[in-house]
Formats: structure tokens, sequence, C-alpha cells
């Protein structure tokens, strides 16, 4: 095979394991410096991987596609883990075993998702989607000696160990009913299936393989580990896991669906369950997070939320609906990482994620007020932010296709009334920051000290305050580049 | 000869099978995760007249080496003294009865309906050639992916399990 089609993923793992021997010659104190050779490391290996990039080749027996799709979500992962390292970066000082290693995983990570991204063949799909949830077990539950970071590891271990049980059985199923790995070679035997049974054993395996990439991404009802482990594991991570692990299980869910089912897509009974999760995870997001109190669970109902908002995209099944989420996803990273770094560094300084240590940020230190906001108010999706765009291409992605599904009026009336609701709690955050008293118990005023914050976290929220303006005002070129990768996914059957 | 082996395997691996919930003289959980080790042997014998070659050397491997040991580790982390005076419950009893026949009703209706009636000789489909051929042909990909999500694992293990400076938890 072309080694030259993955030396994007070859690079990163290369790149982790010169960290992980590097990191023996260092001395202590510089460790955490390795970040910045990361950062540039990565940008290196994605602009190398951009110059050999020929559309389309690579098919067959290897299972893996390098395609405009699997470009465009290459340069997504690689995008949030170089933000995510730097990100590490500045929270160096909390974590006590191997930064190195820290850096290594996130590489290793990072491999397995753009393996996800070019996967085509179902071996493929649970190798990488293992590799990314296994190093997601390890980096979830780093900070050992925080009893928190230890419980989120076991919870998402259990759970992620369940799923992923669920998923290599309906990939089994899917195999004994078709008895083809590849996903043409699965739609193509599953249209000439003509037995009932068999026809059923493969829409059950169809359904029990999404059943563990919507784990993934967070969707009702498989939303149950996201509080617990965002807020327990450290919150790069968290980060990672919110932008990287979820953006895998979409392009994974979106290949599965546009290549390997497409007699499932004229089926009414896949469309309205997919209806049915994309309106219980927006209501169940944004209802959740209305009464929370810390920072980080509150941003992992509101990724639940969006997740609900992602699944609003894919219901359609259409181009269209595509091309929106992959907008929707580059324009959330950026809102994503820009409040989680202002919590990270806002949080060391006070040990503790309650809303409150958001109090007076604004004279504390202009640049994490401005971001935070305006993160915030792009997650609200407020125009002129990017965030509004992007819900802007779901809704109207998902208006569009009224007229060939008939509950989405329905799902359209839960999204708004989501949208409502999480105007609510993401302008709690809003006050808090400006208007915020503190606690109310709290006998001082809360400070007004000027915060410093880390050269590399103010890189980060530099890069995602061009991003949020960026993308809000000239969102045309990516979403004409989004418009190219999901050209012809589901209207080429 | 092959006729009287697999009778051999088959006698040995239903009579340990059975010693393993079933055993008049000892109630100690660690005979019992011993015999679950002949029994895989046993079953790896039968393997081999198949001339499945490679599964049975990867069951004794992964069945009897590692996951018999995560078991025993189990065992003596739990009370054994506990276990032995505990009595056989009706209730699981009769579960267990319920499950063995419905699953040998289950294949026995397979085989007829199938209509094996020829001796199973083994098709070559499994032998460790043409395996390793796909392996390094068709799953090259994966099969490296593979090895990448070893080191991981191994290296998150030994991150997750060394000492630290300051050992005890922070209670928070």
């Amino acid at each position: 095979m072309d080694l030259q089609l993955v030396s994007l993923e070859i690079g990163a793992c290369l790149l982790g394991i010169v960290v992980l021997l590097v990191d023996l010659w260092t001395p202590a104190e510089r460790k955490a410096q390795l970040g910045w050779l990361v950062a540039s490391g990565l940008v290196g290996v994605f602009c190398y991987s951009f110059t050999i990039f020929d559309q389309g080749t690579g098919t067959g027996a290897t299972g893996y596609v390098k395609d405009s799709l699997a470009v465009y979500f290459q340069g997504y992962f690689v995008l949030s883990a170089v933000l995510v390292v730097l990100l590490t970066q500045s929270y160096a000082t909390r974590i006590r075993s191997g930064i190195s290693e820290l850096y290594a995983f996130t590489c290793f990570a990072l491999a397995g998702m753009s393996f996800a991204a070019g996967a085509n063949s179902l071996v493929l799909l649970f190798v990488a989607v293992e590799l990314i949830t296994i190093t997601f077990y390890v980096l979830t539950s780093f900070e050992r000696h925080r009893l928190r970071s230890l419980e989120a590891g076991i919870k998402y271990l259990i759970l992620g160990a369940a799923s992923s049980a669920i998923m290599v059985f309906g990939i089994a199923l899917i195999y004994g009913s078709t008895g083809a790995l590849d996903f043409h070679g699965v739609a193509r035997a599953a249209t000439g299936l003509n037995d009932d049974s068999m026809m059923l054993l493969y829409r059950l395996g169809v359904l029990m393989t999404l059943g563990g990439l919507f784990f993934k991404l967070a969707a009702v009802p498989f939303q149950l580990w996201v509080p617990d482990v965002y807020q327990g594991a450290p919150t790069p991570v968290t980060t990672f896991l919110s932008t990287g692990s979820k953006a895998a299980g979409i392009v994974l869910i979106l290949r599965l669906l546009a290549d390997a089912c497409p007699p499932l897509l004229g089926e009414a009974w896949l469309r309205q369950l997919l209806a049915l999760m994309a309106a219980a995870t927006i209501l169940y997001g944004s209802l959740c997070a209305l009464r929370q109190r810390n920072l980080k669970r509150l941003l992992g109902y509101s990724s639940i939320a969006s997740a609900g908002f992602v699944l609003l995209g894919l219901v359609t099944l259409s181009d269209q609906g595509a091309q929106a989420v992959l907008f929707y996803l580059t324009a959330y990273v950026f809102g994503v990482v820009g409040a989680f770094t202002v919590i990270s560094v806002v949080s060391e300084e006070s040990s503790d994620e309650d809303i409150s240590t958001l109090a007076n940020l604004h004279q504390r230190s202009p640049l994490m007020a401005t971001v935070l906001t305006l993160s915030i108010i792009s997650l609200a999706g407020v125009p002129p932010l990017a965030g509004f765009i992007g819900k802007f291409a779901l809704l109207s992605a998902a208006i569009s296709s009224v007229a060939v599904h008939p509950v989405m009026p329905w799902v359209i009336g839960a999204a708004l009334v989501g949208v409502v609701i999480s105007f609510y709690y993401y302008f709690t955050v809003i006050r808090e920051i400006f208007w915020g008293k503190g606690r109310f118990w709290a006998e001082e005023a809360p400070s007004t000290e000027p915060l410093p914050c880390p050269r590399a976290a103010e890189v980060v929220l530099l890069t995602c305050l061009f991003g949020l303006i960026g993308l809000g005002l000239f969102p045309e070129p990516i979403l004409f580049i989004a418009g190219e990768a999901t050209e012809y996914l589901f209207s080429a059957n | 000869m092959q006729e009287i082996l697999f009778y051999i395997f088959s006698a040995l691996t239903l009579l340990c099978g059975l010693l393993v919930v079933f055993n008049p003289f000892s109630r100690n959980p660690v005979t019992s995760a011993m015999f679950l080790v002949l029994t895989i042997i046993s079953m790896s014998g039968l393997f081999v007249l198949l001339k499945a070659f490679f599964l049975a050397a990867v069951q004794i491997l992964v069945y009897a080496g590692a996951v018999i040991v995560l078991f025993l580790f189990v065992i003596m982390l739990l009370d054994v003294k506990d276990e032995e005076r505990r009595r056989y419950q009706k209730f699981g009893t009769f579960l267990g009865f319920a499950a063995v026949t419905g699953l040998a009703m289950l294949i026995i209706n397979t085989i007829k309906q199938s209509g094996v009636s020829q001796a199973l000789t083994g098709d070559g489909v499994a032998e460790t050639k043409p395996l390793g051929k796909l392996l390094f042909t068709d799953y090259l990909l994966p099969f490296e992916i593979v090895s990448i999500l070893l080191l991981v694992a191994m290296v998150g293990c030994i991150l997750l399990s060394k000492r630290e400076e300051t050992a005890e938890a922070e209670a928070e």
C-alpha cells in the first residue's frame, strides 16, 4: 500500500514516540516547553500531508480512503489537537505525572481520529475508534491525585467498554448478514439481500454499530457519562473530548450512513429514530444545563445540546445537511476551546470551577473576558459570530428537507425551544463575568487583581478570537470547502 | 487414532467443565479456575484435531494464560472463605438448567437444519499461513494501528500504576 497516503497518521504517531523519547533527556523544568515542539510538529505534518493530497486514491483493500471529506476532518482534528496541546502546556503545572506522556497521548489520539476520518471499512472503523477510546481512558484519569479524575476515568472506561462491545456485536451482525467488511461492499451486498431474516440482522447490526458511535457523540440515550467525565478529566482532555472525539464519531456516522446503508436510507424508521434522538438530545442538554453552577459540567451539558444540533443536520440525510454539520463543527471548536481555556486559567488561580469565580473577569483580564464572552455568544448562536452561521446553516438545511421528512417540523420546533432555553444559561455566564458578585456567602468581595495568562494560553485565545470573528464575518471559504467535501455524499446513491 | 484422541479430548472438556461448576471434593474457587484451565487446554486439543493450529495456540495463550491469571487475581483479592460457606441457590440452579437446556436445543436444531452429517475435518481456512498472509496484506493497516494501540495501553498502564511522589489521593 501507499505509505504517502497515511503520512499524516504516521507523522502523528512518530511525533508521539519522539516526544516520549525526548522526555528522557529533557530536564524536568523544561518538559512543559515540549508543547511548542509538538504543536509546530503537528502543523508541519499537516502541511506535508496537504502537499501530497490526491483526491480519491487508496480505496479498496486497505479500507482507507483519503477523499475531500477525510481531508476536511483531518484538518479539523489537527487544528483542535494543536489548540489542545497549547492549552495543555498552560495547564502543565497541575499535571504531576508525566506531561510529555500527555502530549504523546494527544498525538496518538489524533492519529486514531484521522484514521477514523478516512475509515472505509468496518475493521478500520473499529480499530480507529478503539485507539481513540483507549487513549482517552488514560487521558481522563491522568490527574491520579484527584479523586474526581479517577472517578471520571473509571466511569468512562466501563461505559466505553460496554459501548464498544455493542458496536463490535453490530459489526459482527453486519458481516454475518452481508459477508463484506468494506462499506461499499456492505451496501452492494445489502441491496441484493432478499432474505427477510438476513435483512433484519443487517438492520440490527447497523443500529448497534451506530449506537457505539452515538456514544462518542454523546447523543441521548448514550449521554450519561458526559457531565461526570467532563468535570473530572483534566481541562485540556475535556476540550479534546468535546471537539476531537465527538467529531470522530460524527465523521464515522456520516460515512456509515452514506456508504454502508443506502438500502436503509429510504426507510422511515431510521429517519424517525434519528429525529427523535435529535429532539431528545437538544432538549435534554438544554434543560439540564439550566441549574448548573459548575462551569465544566455546564459546558458538558451544552456539548450534549450541540450533539443534538449535529444530529439535526444528520436527520436530513442530505448533502446540504452534511455540509452544515461540517461548518457547525468548525465554528464549534473555536467556541469550545476558547471557553475551556479561560476556565482552565481561572480555575487554576482559584482552584475551583464554580461559575462565581468568573466575577470581575472583565477587570482582571480583558482578553480572557472578551474571548469567553464571544465564545459563549457564539455557542449560543447570536449573530454575527461563527456559531450563528453554523446553527443557521443547520436549521436551513432542516427546513429545506421538510417536504421529504414529515417529522421534521417537530424536530425544528424542539431545536428552536432548545435555542431559547440555551440563551438563559449561556447568558448566566456572561452576567457572572460583568456583573458577578462572587459567592453570596463569601465575606470578601471578589478579587479585582489582574489575572496573568500564560503565553501558550494567550496564543490559543487569540486564535479562537480570530476564528470566531473571522468565520462569522467571512464564512464563505469554509462553507465552500465543506460543500466540496460533502458533495455527492448522499446524493450519489 | 484421530477418533480416539477426539473422544479423549471431548470427554476431558466435558468432565473438567463440569468440575468447574460442580466439584464434590472442593468448593475452593481457585480449584475451579484450575479446572477451567484444563477445560481450555483440552478444547485447544480439539482445535488441533480440526487443523486450526493458530486458534489452538491463541486459545492457550489468551485464555489459559491471560484470562485465567486475571480470574485468579480477582479470586485471590476476594474473600475465598466466604464463598466456601455459601450454599447452592435454588433459583440460580434452576436458571442455569433452563439456560443450558435452551442452548442445547438451539445447537441441536441448528445441526439438524444445516445437515452436517459427515465428520468435520477442517478446511484449512483458519490455518496460520493464510491468516498471516491476510493480516499482512489486506488488513495491514488495521494490524499496524493495533500495535499503536498496544503501545498506548502499555504506556498508560505504567503511567497510571507507577508510584507518585505524593502518594495519597487528595479528597475533594
